[in-house]
């Protein structure tokens, strides 16, 4: 940084990463909050707990290798070749965006005079995986033990997520040159992927005690504190707002970039370096919210829990494309994907006798899923990337946003990379006996012990007399 | 082990000297620190999981009922 253009935008650009990472905790705060909401008395303190540790256990492990997966794994490898050194191997050379600078013993994972942007950017993705993870905390709730969801947080949050945001949510991605997928701001690398391994941890894990009569018709465990569960969900709603920021490159000449001679366009971009406004997102994240409010309002007969769940809902759903959509696009994708999400959650707790106790595999999981296949119908047509276009298939350009390449790019992030890994890791954990709580701890409370203490030193200082 | 003694010398250095590492140990000591993180990680998911499987079973073993934990909410 020895020119002030130079020194204005690298610290801006590390300012605002910054801020997005502050913003972006309030997404957790908020989870924590959600869950003990729906969960019973009983249970509060090591809901929150669980929660709450996989901070530090999706943290360490994004630092050891979860980074470095993201930038090694853009090829596949083996799928289609990377624009920096035209091979289809794992990126671990000495190019600039590569892997080989992004393990725990280089010296920009740290304090370095050198670099302004790693570590903001690694927290904006670390934020990432930690959402990942709490997704599918909340659907388990009141039966895991803590010490498998820990596994599984590391699972989806430092491994699973990182791999799909290395092939679709990447400028590199084989994905966008393969398929044409576009997923702006994560309904499927987040949302799709996390409600799928949700789903196949559910799959194993069977129905809190009680969930389902001898008949088998479910019975609803209602939020224990509905206030908590709004707070945590407006604050989740205000986080989000934080993560559609951390999802652009605030400022970037794009000029140079796409080899344009003697052309200068400054622009915000989206993660796949193509140009957006921070304002037009602005326009879609809040009408997306309004559809998802609206058709949630609507469909769950005014509930309040479904409302809220839905607002979020409607943006999830519209998070593919919303870098690009007109607003009232926006609106009414959100809408679409809270109506089918919510559909879907009933009929597969019935059907299957899915015990999801916040409902996240329908919110985050169908409406990631819906988003990404409308998304592929509205934007068709659209360049994936600004760097070359080409045909689908073709592996060396970049494909078109298509109807197909994002139905199987929805497959590949709920199924392939979400539910089945999901699915063996859970039932791993069972074949060794470390899933699933006792029966009898799960009829007593988890929270029984530490509430008896309490009760006993109540009666203590209450009988006290100095 | 200080990476810097002296800003206003680091400052003066070539452009490529001063766009470095200035944490202690820089160059010499990042592999020890990541094996220790992987021996705290893994010792951290040992004992932890001893402990909450302990707590389980005793918790278990008692045998207590759905509405038991009512007679220890406290009113403090």
């Amino acid at each position: 940084m020895t020119d002030q253009l130079g020194a204005l935008t690298t610290i801006f650009t590390e300012f605002y990463y910054w801020i997005t990472v502050v913003l972006m905790f309030l997404i957790h705060v908020g989870f924590c909050m959600y869950e003990v909401g729906a969960s019973r008395y009983k249970h509060h303190q090591h809901t929150l707990m669980k929660n709450t540790m996989l901070i530090p256990l999706v943290t360490v492990t994004w630092f050891l290798f979860g980074w470095w997966i993201y930038w090694a794994f853009p090829t596949g490898p083996g799928i289609a070749p990377s624009i920096m050194n035209e091979s289809t191997a794992l990126i671990t050379d000495e190019t600039l965006f590569s892997a080989m600078w992004q393990v725990p013993t280089s010296d920009i994972m740290a304090v370095n005079l050198g670099d302004h942007i790693n570590g903001v950017f690694w927290a904006a993705f670390l934020l990432f995986s930690w959402t990942a993870a709490s997704i599918v905390s909340g659907a388990i709730i009141e039966r895991i033990t803590t010490f498998a969801f820990g596994i599984l947080a590391i699972a989806i949050g430092s491994v699973f997520w990182t791999i799909d945001a290395a092939w679709g949510w990447h400028f590199d991605g084989w994905m966008l040159k393969i398929l044409g997928y576009h997923d702006a701001y994560a309904s499927g690398v987040i949302h799709a992927i996390a409600g799928g391994f949700a789903l196949g941890v559910l799959m194993v894990l069977g129905p809190r005690i009680g969930k389902f009569s001898s008949s088998g018709e479910p019975r609803n465990i209602g939020p224990r504190n509905p206030w908590l569960v709004t707070i945590g969900l407006f604050l989740i709603y205000t986080g989000f707002w934080g993560f559609y920021a951390a999802c652009n490159i605030p400022i970037f000449d794009l000029g140079p970039e796409y080899g344009m001679e003697g052309i200068s366009y400054w622009t915000a971009t989206n993660i796949y370096v193509t140009p957006t406004t921070l304002s037009g997102i602005t326009f879609n994240f809040l009408m997306s919210l309004s559809g998802g409010l609206l058709a949630g309002y609507w469909i769950a007969k005014g509930d309040p829990f479904w409302t809220y769940s839905s607002g979020l809902a409607g943006i999830i759903c519209a998070s593919a494309g919303n870098d690009l959509y007109h607003p009232i696009q926006s609106m009414i994708i959100g809408m679409i994907g809270v109506v089918l999400s919510y559909k879907l959650h009933y009929f597969v707790e019935r059907k299957f006798k899915i015990d999801d106790a916040v409902g996240a595999v329908a919110v985050h999981g169908y409406a990631g899923f819906i988003g990404l296949v409308i998304c592929g119908f509205v934007l068709n047509g659209y360049p994936s990337s600004g760097y070359s276009v080409g045909a689908m298939w073709d592996g060396t350009t970049y494909a078109s946003i298509n109807p197909l390449g994002m139905f199987l790019g929805a497959i590949i992030m709920f199924f392939v990379l979400g539910l089945i890994p999901g699915y063996i890791i859970a039932k791993v954990l069972h074949g060794m006996g470390k899933l699933r709580i006792p029966r009898e701890a799960e009829i007593a409370g988890l929270d029984y012990e530490m509430m008896e203490t309490a009760k006993s030193d109540e009666k203590a200082v209450a009988s006290a007399t100095r | 082990m200080a990476t810097v003694t002296n800003w206003i010398d680091h400052l003066n250095k070539p452009a490529e000297e001063v766009a470095g590492a200035i944490y202690p140990g820089a160059g010499s000591s990042e592999g020890l620190l990541v094996i220790l993180a992987i021996i705290i990680w893994i010792g951290w998911h040992v004992l932890t999981a001893k402990s909450e499987s302990d707590e389980l079973e005793r918790l278990a073993r008692k045998r207590h009922g759905p509405n038991d934990h009512k007679s220890n909410i406290t009113d403090w």
